[in-house]
């Protein structure tokens, strides 16, 4: 049967690896400019630590979207999450250790009324999380009684809380080594989960294909639950991180990790040709972010146009990676 | 003559979809263009309604040259359609009223919108075509006989002589059909207006058409009057015709203990009602009947897709009840799904992720993917389907058809099955990979496997099955054993022909065709 070999385009493959090229392009130029300040192994430190924070909640909207799902409420679930640690923390002066468990088991119930309206009621992921974005609000500033949870406070029931500061276990999560170790962890995690388990695959066939995953037998409304339960975790975490460093739970502390987190994901789709989203992928992407930021700050750039030049890059790379692609469709079908 | 088509000839690439046909419509009379799946009936509607540009031919409208080369082209000479899939033609959101209008409303020129006149000229519309409803509900609430009464109100607004109407009774109930029925016979009395009328129900033809044209292949096979005295049977050798394929029927082996038993099995959708039926080990089990009869809504409601509202089903004596494809694949059951691209294929995936997905426990410890193994598993099943081209990383997307619906079922004899439900597996595979296809087939039954087939096609059911249940309206309509039926038999039961289940329907057939 004589059938035209189609190959990828040579054109594709270098695509593929845009948000790479894109990453070691503007280290380069920021090595060119500003030399031994931005190469230091102390700034190498700095731009990991600020880029653990979005990699983790990053690597939870991976797992989320890897089959086919989507959460606009992650991060707005993320500042609940650090109440409730501050609070377990310094309100009730739990233990470390539980306190961290416990918020990570809270946050997974909470995720369940995620699952219940995504699941049972059947809402689509981008609408039903549109909506619990605002219920989870809401929820957080009803348990803190309307404000920030910080050392020193009183709880609002007007009692003394039991710890009156943070000890320095509970600051080190939040600050190098340690949030750069969590970082990695959870990508490491996400890596072997979603590559080289039979879990990991069956989330891929449903991003694929939802009928055609069904069909093939994977029980899709539980892997999609599975997914659920692990971004829940990641947000758990990514929030106790955030808690941490801020030494406090402010309000709207995580919110604005969520867009930095889906433009990572987004940008390292393409990673490598993996045309899904990946958790190596999904490092590079944040990293960009974070290579561009603080790059850019010590270049001078003023930090209200810091967006503007951030945004512009990310735009770049999204363009290199699914730009081409379309124009190369009727080819792939 | 109102129309008169000659030498029409369509080509897509690759296929010659209509040759040479000859087409001619009176005036006032309902005519019916009537031929198997694939004969070219909706492309030849397409080229009257201009939304074919690229035929080849002449089109005379009252004998003169008219050129439909767009659909604007069409309705101005005053030829409209109402398409099969209505949906497609109407905004949802917009009240009735405003979709029967739509082709003025949408008109350059007019800013304000005359809501009074708009539902004056569609309360107009629905006196003259006695519709039940009220010309303000939007759309989307409709049924679907209603909306295709808001269609064929739209028809008639602008200017219409000729009406095309593409399977218009699939959709409808026996009420149903008998009020667009009505309908049709007031609009040619009037005398300005014909139509012609596609339908796969041949009773239906019969009793409502006065004339019949009948494709074969995208070529006319037949045209003439309806009498009295034209029976379906005759209607039925004109679609199949004489040079029919001499298909050699295979060496049918005497079937072994009951697999799968089927009682009285329907599905709460209301496409597959009261079915029973029977698979052996190591038997092939034809599904017969035309698109819409029911098979895919078997198959799925088996492998546990579509929910069950009644009956009772037994797989190698136990009962069981899967309500999911999890549970169906789980209890050794595999469907290989009609539509390939929208319910089998991970587009961007490799060959050999296809070949593992439906049996990833084999290829794993404690969860982690052996990689080795998948690979090991992904040649065996290359080799066994022949699979081309043999490379297990090969991306899906870029194999050709026959060898995408290969790596589908090579997932399910990866998994090793008892069951495999095939619906429609030839379908958009050429000639190489459906031989090598079905010699699979063949040899699934002979390792003891049960084997559910359902086709269109009754050429190829002939071919590779032992016995085969005719479906027509969700209902079996006719149970036949291969060795001692034919295409003529089968497409007689398939376009509602009436026969006891068994044996005794073999008489009632010769009977109807003498």
């Amino acid at each position: 049967m004589k059938q035209p070999r189609l190959r990828k385009p040579a054109a594709g493959s270098l695509m593929d690896w845009a948000a790479v090229i894109a990453l070691a392009a503007a280290m380069a130029v920021f090595a060119l400019l500003r030399g031994g300040s931005f190469l230091s192994p102390a700034n190498a430190v700095n731009i990991l630590r600020s880029m653990s924070i979005t990699t983790i909640f990053a690597i939870g909207a991976t797992i989320t979207m890897a089959p086919g799902g989507f959460d606009m409420s992650a991060c707005t679930l993320a500042t609940v999450s650090s109440f409730l640690f501050a609070s377990l923390f310094l309100w009730f002066g739990l233990p470390l250790w539980l306190s961290v468990v416990l918020t990570v088991l809270l946050t997974m119930v909470l995720y369940l009324l995620t699952m219940f309206l995504i699941l049972l009621c059947r809402v689509p992921d981008m609408l039903a999380t549109c909506a619990l974005m605002f219920v989870y609000q809401g929820l957080g500033l009803w348990w803190t009684g309307g404000g920030a949870v910080s050392a020193g406070m009183p709880t609002p029931w007007e009692a003394q809380p039991v710890r009156t500061g943070w000890t320095e276990g509970a600051l080190a999560i939040g600050a190098s080594p340690w949030c750069i170790l969590i970082m990695l962890a959870c990508v490491a995690f996400a890596f072997v989960f979603l590559r080289y388990t039979r879990h990991g695959r069956c989330l891929y066939a449903m991003g694929s294909n939802h009928i055609a995953a069904a069909y093939s037998g994977i029980p899709v409304r539980k892997y999609r639950f599975l997914a659920g339960m692990l971004t829940a975790v990641m947000i758990a975490v990514g929030a106790i991180v955030v808690c941490s460093r801020n030494s406090a739970a402010q309000i709207s502390g995580c919110d604005s990790y969520l867009m930095p987190s889906l433009a990572a994901v987004f940008v390292g789709r393409s990673v490598g040709g993996a045309e899904r989203p990946n958790a190596l992928g999904t490092l590079v992407g944040a990293a960009l972010v974070a290579v561009l930021e603080n790059g850019l700050t010590q270049m001078g750039v003023v930090y209200y146009v810091l967006p503007a030049v951030k945004g512009g890059v990310l735009a770049l790379a999204l363009i290199a990676a699914y730009g081409p692609r379309r124009r190369a469709s009727h080819i792939a079908p | 003559m109102v129309l008169e088509a000659k030498d029409i000839c369509v080509e897509f690439p690759g296929v010659r979809a209509l040759e040479h046909v000859d087409f001619q419509l009176m005036p006032g009379e309902i005519h019916a263009l009537v031929g198997a799946n694939g004969a070219g009936k909706s492309t030849l509607m397409k080229v009257l309604a201009g939304t074919n540009p690229g035929y080849r031919g002449q089109v005379r409208l009252d004998g003169r040259a008219v050129e439909l080369r767009s659909p604007a082209a069409a309705k101005e000479l005053g030829i409209q359609l109402v398409c099969q899939e209505v949906d497609q033609a109407l905004a949802p959101a917009l009240s009735a009223a405003e979709n029967m209008l739509l082709d003025e409303l949408g008109r350059p020129g007019r800013l304000w919108v005359d809501w009074r006149g708009v539902y004056g000229q569609a309360e107009e519309l629905k006196r003259r075509l006695h519709m039940d409803l009220d010309v303000r509900t939007p759309v989307s609430r409709l049924t679907l006989a209603q909306k295709q009464m808001v269609l064929i109100a739209r028809a008639l607004r602008s200017n219409c002589r000729i009406l095309l109407l593409d399977e218009p009774t699939a959709p409808l109930s026996a009420v149903e059909t008998e009020t667009l029925f009505g309908l049709c016979r007031s609009l040619v009395k009037e005398g300005q207006i014909a139509i012609v009328f596609i339908s796969h129900r041949l009773p239906e033809v019969l009793r409502i058409c006065n004339c019949y044209t009948v494709l074969r292949n995208g070529r006319f096979a037949a045209s003439g009057p309806v009498t009295p005295q034209t029976t379906a049977g005759e209607l039925v050798a004109h679609m199949l015709g004489t040079e029919m394929e001499t298909v050699r029927p295979r060496v049918s082996r005497p079937a072994g203990d009951e697999l799968l038993s089927v009682h009285n099995l329907s599905s709460r959708d209301g496409s597959v009602r009261d079915i029973s039926l029977t698979v052996g080990h190591g038997e092939i089990v034809g599904l017969a009947g035309l698109v819409g009869a029911g098979k895919s809504e078997l198959c799925k409601s088996l492998f546990g897709i579509l929910p069950r509202s009644a009956g009772e089903i037994l797989l190698d004596g136990r009962p069981v009840k899967p309500r999911s494809p999890g549970a169906g694949a789980a209890l050794g059951m595999g469907l290989v799904p009609e539509e390939r691209r929208k319910e089998g294929l991970f587009p961007g995936e490799s060959v050999s992720f296809h070949l593992g997905i439906a049996s990833l426990k084999k290829w794993s410890r404690l969860s982690l993917l052996s990689r080795k193994k998948l690979e090991q598993n992904a040649r065996t099943q290359i080799e066994e389907l022949g699979i081309k081209p043999p490379s297990p990383r090969q991306r899906m997307e870029l194999l050709s058809g026959g060898n995408q619906q290969k790596a589908v079922l090579g997932k399910w004899l990866a998994a090793g099955c008892r069951l495999y439900l095939f619906d429609e597996p030839t379908k958009g595979v050429d000639v190489g990979a459906r031989a090598e296809l079905l010699r699979v087939i063949t040899g699934l039954a002979q390792t003891g496997c049960g084997v559910l087939y359902a086709s269109a096609d009754p050429g190829e059911l002939l071919q590779v099955t032992d016995r085969i249940y005719v479906l027509y309206g969700g209902r079996v309509a006719a149970e036949l054993v291969t060795a001692r039926t034919s295409e003529e038999e089968i497409m007689y039961y398939a376009v509602g022909g009436k026969a006891p289940v068994g044996e005794k329907g073999r008489d009632r057939f010769e009977a109807a065709k003498a």
